[in-house]
């Protein structure tokens, strides 16, 4: 069962790359200069991360409903990773909440976006769009090295994060499922979600 | 609900594409261990290249071959694939029979101006007219084109808000872990289950003829987590006096709106328009919707007057 093989010409989602292979040689032929780099390969893509990032950061800018449709998990892990160390950082080894937390979150957004919209998602645009969102919570949680959060001063910054994470997961959501009049609705159980983190931030 | 042992540990999943592996790097070596069956080099190298192509060791000289170049793993792959790709379907196919999916979409078709609408019922239904439900060729309009239609939105998320809510409440007054978030999940839901099938059981014993499904009934009993997070929220804000005050407030109001929504529901169509039926039957059914919104106001009492202190 032999499957046709194809020279791969080193293409990730951007159209105009294209490789010219070199002279072959004897015996390396053009095997290595040929091969495209590693983080390609892996479908790491760093300027469509930081496009992402990008989306997140500026909450009123309009989301493009197409950037969720390569499922990529490689960013909101780094974001997991660093929320847990800033949280490591204030005294607090919750990696396993974190994880737990994230995991029952992003099963409980499945379930309700899959019943709530015409069109279903997949498990790993939902889990990418959350680890993303999940970019200002890690702001929060490197304050909390620093002074306490439990003051009013720590609970008004806290309900703005909350406010800026779900803003921007609810804006992506609707855009990349096309649901209209639903934006609050989806914003609330984010909100709830990064609740939770912050409710772990927090205490 | 335990999160500390889910430690979940995701891997970054590779967007599934087709592609042919190429060759390791920095292992350019003359003397290399498996033949390349690639067709770019072996067009180049026919010759040299030793057409037993299972990729066992045979030392020849063309070029470093990709690992998954030769058949047998190919066909491996192929195979797993194929073998996800079933099971998926499989519980594509199934999930359907312990989860009626379809039928929970209806309650899920909601928007923002029904949920708005809905709260506002949910906290003053005493000018609210008329509470049929609407129907469209013999199914009930969806919740987002009818106010009385019962959903699932606001229950789902007033029960998890109740969890994280009384999570808040107990970090206030130092008794916080997030263990105690999963036993106050836990303990709400047994108390939601318990009532629902007392619920069914007492339906059943009074054979009752209602179109109210088991999921209908989830739905209005989930309504009254709403009052208790009012209430739960207004304790935090103001002390025991608000507490009192707002669950008060809040028990009549679903006790009201308990009653005018079961009495269409449970009652025969002759008392449903208010005339005052005699007959064994239709009595047992007015206590029995009495006794059901009866029971709304002393749940949402208990299950919050040990977060407020």
């Amino acid at each position: 069962m032999m499957q046709p093989q194809q020279p791969y010409t080193g293409q990730i989602f951007q159209p105009t790359q294209a490789y010219t292979p070199t002279t072959p040689q004897p015996f390396y032929g053009n095997s290595f200069e040929d091969e495209p780099p590693l983080l390609e390969e892996l479908g790491i893509n760093f300027d469509h991360i930081w496009q992402k990032t990008l989306t997140v950061l500026h909450p009123l800018k309009v989301a493009d409903g197409s950037i969720m449709n390569e499922t990529d998990l490689a960013g909101p892990m780094v974001f997991c990773l660093a929320f847990g160390a800033t949280l490591l950082l204030a005294g607090k080894i919750q990696f396993g909440y974190v994880y737990g937390i994230s995991a029952i979150g992003c099963l409980g957004m499945f379930c309700l976006l899959n019943l709530m919209s015409m069109t279903g998602v997949s498990f790993g645009c939902v889990a990418s769009v959350l680890g993303y969102c999940l970019l200002p919570m890690i702001l929060l949680s490197s304050f909390a090295v620093i002074f306490s959060l439990q003051g009013m001063v720590g609970i008004i910054l806290t309900a703005g994060i909350i406010g800026w994470c779900s803003f921007s997961a609810s804006k992506i959501f609707i855009s990349a499922l096309a649901m209209e009049g639903q934006q609050l609705l989806v914003a609330y159980p984010c909100a709830l979600l990064y609740g939770v983190f912050a409710l772990i931030s927090v205490f | 609900m335990h999160p500390a042992g889910l430690a979940v540990a995701g891997t970054p999943r590779q967007p599934s594409k087709r592609r042919t592996p190429v060759s390791q790097p920095g292992m350019a070596d003359p003397h290399q261990l498996f033949d390349d069956t690639s067709s770019a080099q072996s067009r180049g190298y026919g010759a040299q290249q030793a057409p037993g192509g299972l990729g066992y060791p045979a030392p020849s000289a063309s070029p470093q071959a990709a690992f998954l170049a030769d058949p047998v793993s190919n066909m491996a792959m192929a195979y797993g694939s194929s073998l996800a790709a079933q099971g998926k379907e499989l519980v594509d196919k199934n999930i359907d029979r312990f989860i009626p999916v379809t039928k929970l979409k209806y309650y899920f078709a909601v928007d923002t101006m029904y949920v708005g609408k809905k709260l506002g019922l949910l906290f003053f239904p005493y000018l609210h007219q008329d509470w049929e439900v609407q129907y469209q060729q013999d199914t009930p309009v969806a919740p987002r084109f009818d106010i009385n239609a019962p959903d699932l939105y606001i229950p789902a998320m007033a029960f998890i808000t109740y969890v994280l809510v009384a999570g808040l409440a107990l970090g206030t007054q130092d008794r916080f872990s997030p263990d105690l978030l999963g036993l106050q999940a836990s303990s709400a839901l047994a108390w939601l289950t318990l009532e629902v099938l007392a619920i069914l059981l007492s339906l059943y014993l009074v054979t009752v003829n209602t179109d109210l499904t088991t999921i209908d009934l989830v739905a209005f009993l989930g309504y009254k987590y709403v009052g208790m997070i009012g209430g739960v929220l207004m304790g935090l804000l103001f002390g025991k006096i608000g507490y009192y005050l707002v669950l008060g407030w809040c028990c009549v109001s679903i006790f009201v709106f308990m009653i005018r929504t079961l009495r269409l529901k449970i009652l025969a169509e002759a008392a449903a328009e208010g005339v005052p039926v005699r007959g064994a039957r239709n009595q047992l059914r007015m206590y029995l919707t009495m006794a059901v919104a009866a029971a709304q106001p002393l749940l949402m009492y208990w299950l919050t007057f040990h977060l407020v202190r």
